[in-house]
């Protein structure tokens, strides 16, 4: 006797593609395609199913990173190409996210370093990347203009477009064929109205990753959970406006009281603690990048995704 | 198997009579196969039809109480897949292991550790929840012996885990009047374990590696008597983990295989993932998770996880609106207005009893919701603050009349003045910074 478990899931999740190689154009040794699922997260029966990716956060103004990064990275965190570099050799991510710090300054207008920025982490690391741009409208459409352009061919994930303020990337994105990160606050709904408002101005679903904004553990988490499993849920029935791929960053864990207030002797393993519980629970939600910004999540998260892979035993549910 | 909505229908008396509250016999029975009504609602059942309807009609996943007295936990009893269709109810237990060949300082120390420690978020306690003593030695009096030290430095729910039911017995000499949750029955010895859980009125795991196997063995031990049981698939990875207890959910929560309708147990001690593998138990379906003592941080983030996960989604955790002293303020002490969430509530009041200074806290009824999200949402404005000032009778507690707001509540600071009449002070946005703000900006 077998048991049959279905759940009459229609449509799957739609893919997209991270990154470019020589062969498809750019300068990356490797190339994600994620997405593509038909049932819930990690219970795919095909085993060759690829595990979510993790991506490392760097910037190029460490100003505005948590002190508890700047100090275990040391004096990386002052040079984008170092710290890239040892993101993807030491610290084993699968991405690398820039943010692009430096445009946080007041009447910031120096454009040429942001293409520089994005040049330096480009062929510091082969790895495929997120650019996060600017946080600043005024300056937004130059800033994601040139990251586009110094970028053309290698099919980055360009953050952030939200509701208000989404044509500039839209912009960047289609003149230079990069896919863009979607984010809307903890809910199924604007999740599913942004990629509307993104489609009619022509950006195709395929170049769309969905940010449901995470809440980090402890601090609002628990929305973030229910919004994603939403989000994934409608998409397997059938949703397509919301069958894109999900990412995950958890970017204030590092700021909270339990983290900041740690004994110092600890305080390291309680920040990739916290991010390891909310990125692992993230995944399972249905998030297919999650983003870290201390480097010991990078491994911990890897062995859990390595034991949740499929074919790591004998399945007994179909 | 469940009942089909026709199938009921068959059972009922077929009066139409609306005394169940639904307009007929068949939406009535609709109900039921979708386990939304109860069958004592119709007055005019048979016995006959109602020893049918009730197990069909029971919760899908039975409810087991583990130990006994305050510290005593319930499982089970969960109706959804998502916690966002309706909420999930019975936290997971968590319980540390201890083995029989550890000191009994050891013992001693682990039972104490989660006999004491608790880690206070959002005003509640969050402690672990009992301990797994393990028949390491196999020996009989080693383990009556570690379970006898457990015993007498606390009263906390117990899981005993072994293979040799005379060791099990001799322990539940100790313990057996306490319900602690006896580990495990397996097809090779189900029966002896059965008489030992009936003796002693303990709930049981039962243990198969397939889920047919389970259900054939729960139906075992049910003929043997035992109801109460936790179902132990001893998953070899994360995934089959994943995959089982989704499963396990999945075909009990639709009646499609009511044997599987149990709690589920998971050992977390293996393989050196524990933070994985309870991080994974809470969030898919894991009632019962034992695992080695965790280190602080681990401890931290696994029982604020299972608190996120296991509060109800249609209402935040609330505090009630009012006006709240830190320390014991005098008529010239600050007022800080904020919302009644309960997050943001006891972030602030943490930061200002941190301060030492000390202060009223005006607590605006704002549905629940976060600053942020009560300013993005109008659900702080004006009227509200005014309503508040006025209903808990601000004026009266102190001779000033100046008001701390949230930094992030700054666009609504003229409205509110203007409202109330109130100079409107501006305070931080994090609070953490409270301390230095009042210092500098209250006490000049
Ligand atoms: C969880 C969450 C939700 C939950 C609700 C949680 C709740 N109970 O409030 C849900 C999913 C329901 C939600 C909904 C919405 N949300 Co929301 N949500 C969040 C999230 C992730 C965390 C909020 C939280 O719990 N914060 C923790 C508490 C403790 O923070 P706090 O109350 O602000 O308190 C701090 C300070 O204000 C200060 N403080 C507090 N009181 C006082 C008093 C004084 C005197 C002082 C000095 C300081 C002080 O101390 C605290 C610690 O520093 C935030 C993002 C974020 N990082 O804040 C977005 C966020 C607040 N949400 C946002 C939005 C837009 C919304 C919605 C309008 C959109 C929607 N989804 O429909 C709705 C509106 C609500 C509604 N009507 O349904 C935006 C707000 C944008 C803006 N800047 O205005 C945010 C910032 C997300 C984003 N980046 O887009 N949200
Ligand atoms: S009370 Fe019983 S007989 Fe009357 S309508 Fe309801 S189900 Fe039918």
């Amino acid at each position: 006797m077998g048991f049959d478990l279905r759940f009459g899931w229609t449509g799957p999740i739609g893919g997209v593609t991270l990154g470019a190689t020589r062969s498809e154009g750019g300068t990356r040794r490797v190339s994600y395609r994620i997405g593509g699922g038909s049932t819930l997260p990690f219970l795919d029966s095909n085993s060759s199913f690829s595990s979510p990716l993790i991506a490392f956060e760097i910037c190029d103004n460490p100003v505005f990173w948590p002190p508890i990064v700047r100090n275990y990275c040391g004096d990386l965190v002052n040079n984008v190409e170092d710290w890239a570099k040892t993101a993807d050799s030491t610290y084993g991510a699968d991405m690398i996210r820039l943010y692009l710090t430096s445009t946080r300054q007041r009447n910031f207008s120096d454009i040429p370093a942001v293409g520089k920025a994005v040049e330096a982490v480009l062929s510091a690391t082969s790895l495929p990347l997120i650019i996060e741009g600017s946080n600043e409208p005024k300056i937004d459409s130059e800033v994601f203009q040139r990251c586009g352009e110094v970028a053309q061919g290698e099919r980055l994930l360009l953050g952030t477009a939200e509701a208000n303020r989404y044509r500039s990337i839209a912009a960047a994105a289609l003149a230079y064929n990069h896919s863009l990160i979607a984010q809307s606050p903890i809910d199924v709904n604007l999740a599913k109205q942004l990629n509307i408002l993104l489609r009619e101005i022509g950006v195709l679903r395929d170049h769309i990753v969905i940010d449901p904004y995470t809440g980090t553990l402890g601090y609002g988490f628990e929305y973030s959970y229910s919004a994603m499993e939403r989000i994934r849920f409608s998409a397997l029935k059938g949703d397509t406006d919301l069958a894109m791929p999900m990412i995950c960053s958890p970017a204030d864990t590092l700021t909270i009281k339990e983290v900041r207030e740690a004994e110092s002797a600890v305080q390291d393993e309680m920040a990739a603690t916290w991010e390891f519980y909310t990125g692992l629970a993230a995944a399972v939600a249905g998030a297919e990048i999650i983003c870290v910004r201390h480097p010991e999540t990078v491994g911990k998260l890897r062995l859990a995704f390595t034991s949740m892979k499929n074919g790591t035993g004998s399945a007994q549910v179909r | 198997m469940a009942l089909k909505a026709l199938d009921i229908y068959k059972l009922l008396p077929k009066k139409n009579c609306k005394e169940c509250g639904d307009p007929t016999c068949l939406t009535f029975a609709m109900k039921l196969a979708g386990g939304k009504a109860d069958v004592d609602l119709c007055p005019y059942l048979d016995d006959q039809a109602k020893a049918v309807l009730g197990a069909t009609t029971r919760p899908p996943i039975r409810r087991v109480r583990i130990g006994v007295g305050e510290r005593s936990f319930e499982i089970g009893e969960e109706f959804v897949l998502y916690r966002h269709e309706k909420t999930f109810f019975h936290q997971p237990g968590i319980l540390f292991e201890v083995s029989d060949t550890q000191s009994p300082d050891e013992i001693t120390s682990i039972t104490k550790r989660v006999k004491d420690e608790s880690f206070t978020r959002v005003g509640t306690d969050l402690m672990f929840s009992g301990i797994a003593v393990r028949n390491r030695s196999n020996a009989t009096d080693s383990f009556a012996a570690a379970v006898g030290i457990v015993e007498n430095v606390a009263d906390l729910p117990l899981v005993l885990i072994s293979a040799n039911t005379a060791a099990l017995s001799a322990a539940l000499v100790h313990c057996g009047t306490y319900r602690p949750l006896i580990h495990a029955a397996t097809k090779g010895n189900f029966k002896e374990m059965c008489a030992l859980a009936k003796q002693h009125g303990c709930p049981l795991v039962i243990k198969a590696h397939q889920l047919d196997e389970l259900a054939q063995l729960a139906k075992d031990c049910s003929a043997e008597g035992v109801q109460d049981f936790v179902m132990d698939l001893s998953p070899a990875s994360l995934y089959e983990f994943i995959a089982s207890s989704t499963g396990i959910r999945q075909l009990a929560i639709t009646r499609t295989a009511p044997d599987l309708g149990y709690p589920v147990y998971l050992d977390a001690t293996a393989g050196g993932m524990q933070d994985a593998w309870i991080a994974l138990g809470i969030v898919k379906y894991a009632s019962v998770i034992v695992t080695a003592p965790l280190s602080r941080a681990s401890a931290k983030a696994a029982l604020t996880l299972r608190q996120n996960v296991y509060t109800d989604p249609q209402k935040p955790i609330q505090m009630n609106p009012g006006l709240y002293r830190v320390g014991t303020p005098g008529k010239d002490a600050p007022v800080l207005m904020t919302v009644n969430f309960s997050l943001t509530f006891f972030t602030l009041e943490g930061y200002l009893e941190s301060a030492r200074i000390p202060c009223f806290m005006l607590i605006v009824d704002t549905e629940g919701l976060s600053v942020l999200t009560a300013v993005a949402a109008g659900k702080l404005n004006e009227t509200l603050v005014l309503d508040a000032i006025r209903r808990f009778d601000v004026e009266n507690e102190v001779s000033h009349k100046k008001l701390i707001i949230p930094g992030y509540a700054a666009p609504l600071s003229g409205r509110i003045e203007e409202a109330t009449g109130w100079k409107v002070m501006v305070g931080p946005r994090d609070a953490a910074e409270i301390g230095d703000f009042l210092n500098e900006e209250w006490k000049r």
